[in-house]
């Protein structure tokens, strides 16, 4: 603390003395908008980066989630755009699409520090447009099926389910009304969230979001209605998010669920149980897999006046990728950063899972409409699942909104 | 040249410059905005065109798109019976507690002050506590309804398409009742208290006073409170992300919240002012039957 404190103060020392020596115009102030909370690591990294050099001073500022895309149209709307952006990797198509993002594939080509190859497919592939790089991933997730040992030790069951089946199965035979027991939780929420979790069933179903409604993505909806249907999952789910929803899984209100690695710390504090992550069920035994995939990417806005420094602090922000996940929680876009040992040894055999998860998550998009393509989706599962259509109905009522959509 | 500045400080001159400043500010921060929404509703709006205000020409297209929207029909639906339901059960409520106070008994002022307490309180907290009374497995509601035998199986009033629209109706009207009580018993101070009288020493019974006395009496604030519970019904929108989110599958949607996620969660800036547009014109016969109303109160 005093340590950072002392070369605080030298770095302000050390600033003032070149400012008398030098003009200031050799210091370049490069406006970056990110989310606020996260951990902090937006402002932390910022700090850093600002008292690693004096020629780039970024100039940080924090919104919440739900206003940032509407605050970064109005900005580049009016022609106050920031010069980068850190945005939630579906949103990011909006703006790469219309050629509001600077492609930065010759940059990142050319760069010592950045390396593209050992990046995760499907978060390099949420910041492409048209075969082209438009930002860098900063960090990634995916979500697995979490599922309570001791319960699963109860009903009998040794391993947990392999495929969409056996989930049903299982629910079912860990579902225990009496005791305020749903089989599973999950979130089938009107919103993103509600599509994060359900896509990854309609592309191991043999669908994408171009095409949600072949026989495999309807006979998943159908299961999903199966599991409210059958009391299996608590009808909440199609109001509740992954947060709520995994909190009643933590309770110990229901045997497993389906979310993300950013429970785990949360997870290990409260889940009185031995708890494990699987894979997700595929439709199949041994059938193709497929996962979300969440998290932000940064990019560099087309009409930056500072393009050459943004990507210093891009190239910085990828430079930090083994600080991520100990001073973050976040995990890192890429497979060569080992994760350290947390000393929680379900914690640490978790992230292992969510690692090889990693491998099979896709990004939602990218589409310059994505949000619409997001609501055919999210709607035609609640649609499905509140009995108002069949679901072969609402998938192919959402198909034909997409179809509108993409063409 | 003096006569103007001294009209200007006492004669219609200043009466104008009144009336303009009043007007003015009505035209820039009421009108000028409604005539863009209107604008931009016949618009194509992208990011690239956010900014300016000559934009591509769409017509009708919006109009015609809105309308064929799977969810148009359910929208409008769900609109009609919030916008009815929580005028009626604040206004009943809220006009039975107004009568229960205007009785004289101790601490009755009070009390009914202390209603107001939902009243001032933000509608994003209202719907965050209403949010867990009403969730399904745990909710306060559930558990209250289930021991008094009312209610067997656990009710999910957020997640089920039949409910979903009631539950952002009850908070609305629990939100509600306490403005329309305050409005409506501020009528009900202001009916002489000879006419009680009178007609007691008639033979008139408590219906009969009611019937022939209160109401009538009460016309024009009752036609105040009715459209300004109109408006205020149509503009409420912190409690549908808070609650619902116009889930499940659009079930509690109505056209404000559909209007605001076109908008700002779809990005399609054009279909949403094309929708509020819509809600305009309802408003607009809400705003008709207020401002006649209160004229009729300004002349009696």
């Amino acid at each position: 603390m005093s340590l950072s404190r002392l070369a605080f103060l030298a770095t302000l020392a050390l600033s003032s003395v070149s400012m008398f020596t030098l003009p200031a115009a050799a210091q370049v102030t490069v406006k970056m908008w990110s989310i606020d909370g996260d951990n902090g690591l937006y402002t932390k990294l910022a700090e850093d980066f600002n008292a690693s050099q004096s020629e780039v001073v970024i100039e940080s500022r924090l919104l919440a989630f739900d206003d940032l895309v509407n605050e970064a149209l109005k900005a580049f709307a009016t022609g106050q755009a920031p010069d980068i952006i850190s945005l939630d990797n579906p949103d990011f198509a909006l703006f790469s699409s219309r050629g509001a993002m600077l492609d930065i594939t010759e940059r990142v080509a050319n760069s010592d520090v950045i390396d593209t190859s050992v990046y995760y497919e499907g978060p390099l592939a949420s910041a492409m447009w048209d075969g082209k790089l438009y930002g860098l991933p900063k960090a990634t997730n995916t979500i697995a099926l979490f599922y309570n040992k001791d319960l699963f030790a109860k009903a009998g069951i040794t391993e947990p389910p392999q495929t969409w089946d056996e989930l049903l199965e299982d629910a079912r035979k860990l579902n225990d009304p009496a005791n305020n027991v749903y089989g599973i939780t999950f979130s089938a929420r009107a919103g993103e969230e509600g599509t994060f979790q359900f896509l990854p069933w309609v592309q191991m179903g043999g669908g994408s979001f171009k095409e949600v409604n072949t026989p495999g993505a309807v006979k998943a909806l159908e299961i999903w209605k199966t599991l409210i249907d059958e009391k299996l999952a608590s009808q909440d789910v199609l109001s509740q998010g992954q947060w709520d929803s995994t909190g009643t899984f933590n309770a110990g209100n229901a045997a497993m669920a389906i979310s993300g690695p950013w429970e785990l710390g949360r997870m290990a504090a409260d889940a009185k149980f031995d708890w494990g992550v699987a894979l997700l069920p595929t439709e199949t035994e041994g059938g193709p897999r497929s996962s979300a995939m969440g998290d932000f990417n940064l990019g560099i806005f087309a009409n930056s006046q500072h393009p050459d420094e943004a990507f210093k602090v891009i190239e910085y922000f990828a430079s930090q990728s083994d600080r991520l996940f100990p001073e973050f929680s976040n995990i890192p876009p890429r497979s060569d950063v080992p994760l350290p040992a947390t000393g929680d040894a379900r914690t640490d055999a978790a992230l292992k899972v969510f690692q090889e998860q990693l491998q099979y998550a896709q990004p939602r998009g990218p589409h310059p409409e994505w949000q619409k393509i997001s609501k055919a989706i999210y709607d035609a599962f609640q649609a499905a699942m509140t009995g108002q259509m069949s679901a072969k109905d609402a998938l192919d009522q959402a198909q034909a909104t997409i179809s509108g959509i993409v063409g | 040249m003096s006569r103007f500045f001294n009209s200007l400080r006492d004669g219609v001159g200043f009466d104008l410059v009144l009336v303009g400043a009043a007007l003015l500010f009505l035209l820039a921060l009421a009108g000028l905005p409604l005539l863009y929404n209107v604008l931009m509703s016949f618009q194509q709006v992208d990011m690239f065109t956010l900014g300016t205000l000559i934009r591509p020409w769409a017509g009708f297209t919006n109009y015609v798109d809105v309308v064929r929207q799977p969810e148009f029909w359910l929208v409008a639906r769900n609109t009609l019976i919030f916008v009815f339901a929580s005028m009626a059960g604040q206004f009943v409520i809220g006009f039975s507690l107004a009568l229960f106070f205007a009785q004289k008994f101790p601490g009755a002022a009070t009390i009914r002050g202390l209603f107001l307490v939902s009243w001032v309180m933000p509608g994003l907290v209202v719907g965050a506590i209403w949010s867990w009374i009403l969730a399904g497995d745990f909710g306060v509601l559930n558990t209250i309804l289930k021991s008094l035998g009312i209610i067997q199986e656990t009710v999910f009033w957020k997640s089920d398409p039949n409910y979903s629209i009631w539950a952002v109706v009850i908070a609305n009207i629990w939100l509600g009742t306490a403005f329309n009580m305050l409005l409506l018993a501020v009528g009900l101070a202001a009916i002489p208290r000879d006419l009680y009288e009178a007609a007691e020493l008639d033979g008139a019974n408590a219906f009969q006073r009611f019937w022939t006395i209160t109401l009538p009496m009460m016309r024009s604030t009752i036609g105040a409170v009715l459209s300004l519970g109109l408006i205020g019904t149509l503009q409420q929108f912190d409690l549908f992300p808070a609650i619902t989110e116009g889930g499940p599958a659009n079930t509690s949607s109505v056209a404000g919240y559909w209007s605001w996620q076109m908008s700002f969660q779809l990005y399609d800036f054009a279909k949403g002012a094309t929708i509020s547009v819509m809600m305009f014109l309802l408003v607009l016969f809400a705003s008709v039957i207020y401002v006649r109303s209160t004229r009729h109160e300004v002349r009696g």
